[in-house]
């Protein structure tokens, strides 16, 4: 079952050239506070957005060890298991910084995902539009657009 | 009903846009429940009407049921919409196998193991419907190894595949002399698309051959005409410089056996 | 890069034609060290040499003749060498179309033993 989407049109190919090229099993490109702009492989609402609250917290939490050893932060990381590697990185663009979480299983490797990440990085920055204004959020306008945000990711 | 089911059927009653029917329906399945899976995944296909997971729980419960043809209608369905979605090329293959249809069978399996190289249940259709190409095809085992005849180690050392795997003559066989022509080629047809890859972003241009040394023996991999691929393959006392002498003379006689085939 | 390894890998670098010589872990296709002109991206040449070593592998041990020793691709444009070393590493070479294999291969050797 292969299915991606990015509820950002502008993602989307970038993200299909990653995968296909990558080997990724699952992704997801999201912002630090774990709001998921797009996702592949992924067949449940309810997985998007575990992955994505515990990516955005790993991260979190790293930072914050970066910042004890004086770095500002870690800008990937991974973490091997038997079956299946876990890529995990920030990248800066024109929307602020994102996060990638790349799930791969033996078919492909670290050095392969590091190595086409930069490729993803680069192509999303070159094809992210100009930024629309932002507009004051309230609580109800935040659970549309989750509601939203997940119909897209799944092709509703 | 088990709990699991309990459970999804009232997440669906709680929210009937989830994607849980795809959970429920194909629990229902697996525990025969068809009539019920039938309704979970109907009724899921009228509110997501462009998942394609929709529909393949569809066709793999059309199937149990044994509506293969509107089984088959589902799948293509599947494929339209996700035209690399495994679950519809494994159900495609396996039902044009069914149906006498080698090539269509070979072609969709091709497709589900793109989709998923490490899915051994694909390896094993694959391995089987090919084992039945060769077995009704009118060119015999010994009319395939006879690309090569006459050249040395025409039917143990000499290989010849296209860029998916799937072997054209000559064959391979181990010391103990089993047969290995098909798994050799499909994981040799996966190292060239490596190269390929490789030399690409790696901006060398176009990979011309390989050589690759084991412990017990050396092997060349070489292009060959119309996107063939070549694989000459000897023990130790041949050294690689003769391999590839070995392997210009195969490629001759390959090249001319593929226009004859062409003509 | 690990002083222990430098002198492995430079003389790989001075066989004529080699553009880089690098230590890669064979299963993450990471770098562990490098020798590349600045024009070689070595991650990229790590990865990808390691994957196809991966898959070059199966097929030499599917056919019969053991696990893969030596790897050489020829390309229009350079070679891409390769050769296991201990500890899950691989020596890889980026060259020239017309390097001279047989002493690239001998400096590999030499690579691969300083590995141990």
């Amino acid at each position: 079952m292969t299915v991606t989407r990015a509820i950002e049109p502008w993602i989307q190919d970038p993200l299909v050239r990653f995968v296909n090229e990558a080997g990724a099993r699952l992704t997801l490109i999201m912002t630090p506070a774990g709001q998921v702009l797009a996702q592949h492989g992924f067949t449940r609402a309810v997985d998007v957005m575990a992955a994505a609250a515990l990516g955005a917290a790993i991260v979190s939490s790293t930072r914050e060890m970066a910042k004890t050893l004086g770095e500002e932060t870690f800008t990937a990381l991974n973490h091997q298991g038997v079956r299946h590697g876990i890529f995990l990185a920030e990248m800066a663009s024109p929307r602020g910084p994102l996060l990638a979480l790349v799930v791969y299983g033996s078919e492909s490797s670290v050095g392969l995902v590091q190595l086409f990440f930069e490729d993803l990085v680069r192509e999303l920055n070159e094809a992210c539009p100009e930024e629309e204004p932002t507009r004051p959020a309230i609580a109800a306008d935040f659970e549309r657009d989750l509601n939203d945000s997940l119909a897209s990711l799944f092709g509703r | 009903m088990s709990s699991d089911i309990r459970a999804m059927s009232a997440e669906l009653a709680r929210n009937p846009d989830s994607l849980v029917f795809l959970d429920l329906g194909e629990a229902l399945r697996r525990r025969g429940q068809l009539y019920s899976a039938a309704k979970a995944a109907v009724a899921g296909l009228e509110k997501h009407p462009d998942s394609a997971d929709a529909f393949d729980l569809y066709a793999r419960v059309l199937v149990d049921m044994g509506h293969l043809q509107q089984a088959y209608e589902e799948w293509h369905s599947t494929v339209a919409l996700d035209p690399q979605h495994l679950g519809a090329h494994k159900g495609l293959g396996f039902l044009c196998y069914r149906w006498g249809d080698l090539d269509g069978a070979l072609e969709h399996l091709e497709s589900a193991l793109a989709a998923d190289p490490m899915d051994q249940s694909v390896v094993q259709a694959l391995r089987m419907v090919r084992d039945a190409v060769a077995d009704l095809t009118d060119i015999t085992e010994e009319q395939e190894s006879s690309v090569f005849e006459g050249l040395e180690g025409a039917r143990h050392g000499l290989l010849m595949f296209d860029t998916r795997g799937r072997v054209l003559g000559g064959g391979m066989r181990t010391e103990l002399g089993e047969d290995v022509s098909q798994d050799v080629a499909a994981y040799v047809a996966g190292g060239c698309q490596e190269a390929d890859r490789s030399t690409r972003i790696l901006e060398m241009g176009e990979w011309q051959w390989m050589i690759v040394e084991g412990a017990g023996g050396n092997m060349h991999v070489s292009r060959s005409e119309a996107d063939t691929v070549l694989l000459v393959a000897r023990d130790r006392s041949v050294p690689s410089g003769r391999l590839a002498i070995l392997a210009q003379r195969a490629a001759e006689v390959a090249r001319q056996w593929v226009e004859a085939q062409q003509a | 890069m690990s002083e222990k390894f430098r002198p492995a890998l430079d003389g790989i670098t001075r066989v004529r034609g080699v553009r880089g010589a690098l230590l890669v872990t064979d299963d993450d296709g990471l770098v562990v060290a490098d020798a590349v002109m600045e024009s070689v991206r070595g991650g990229a040449v790590a990865a990808l040499t390691a994957n196809l070593a991966a898959r070059m592998g199966k097929a030499t041990v599917a056919a019969g003749i053991g696990e893969a020793n030596f790897i050489h691709l020829q390309a229009e444009n350079g070679a891409l060498l390769a050769m296991p070393a201990p500890h899950g590493v691989l020596v890889v070479v980026i060259a020239e179309k017309d390097v001279n294999v047989g002493l690239a291969r001998l400096e590999m050797l030499r690579a691969a033993e300083a590995v141990r």
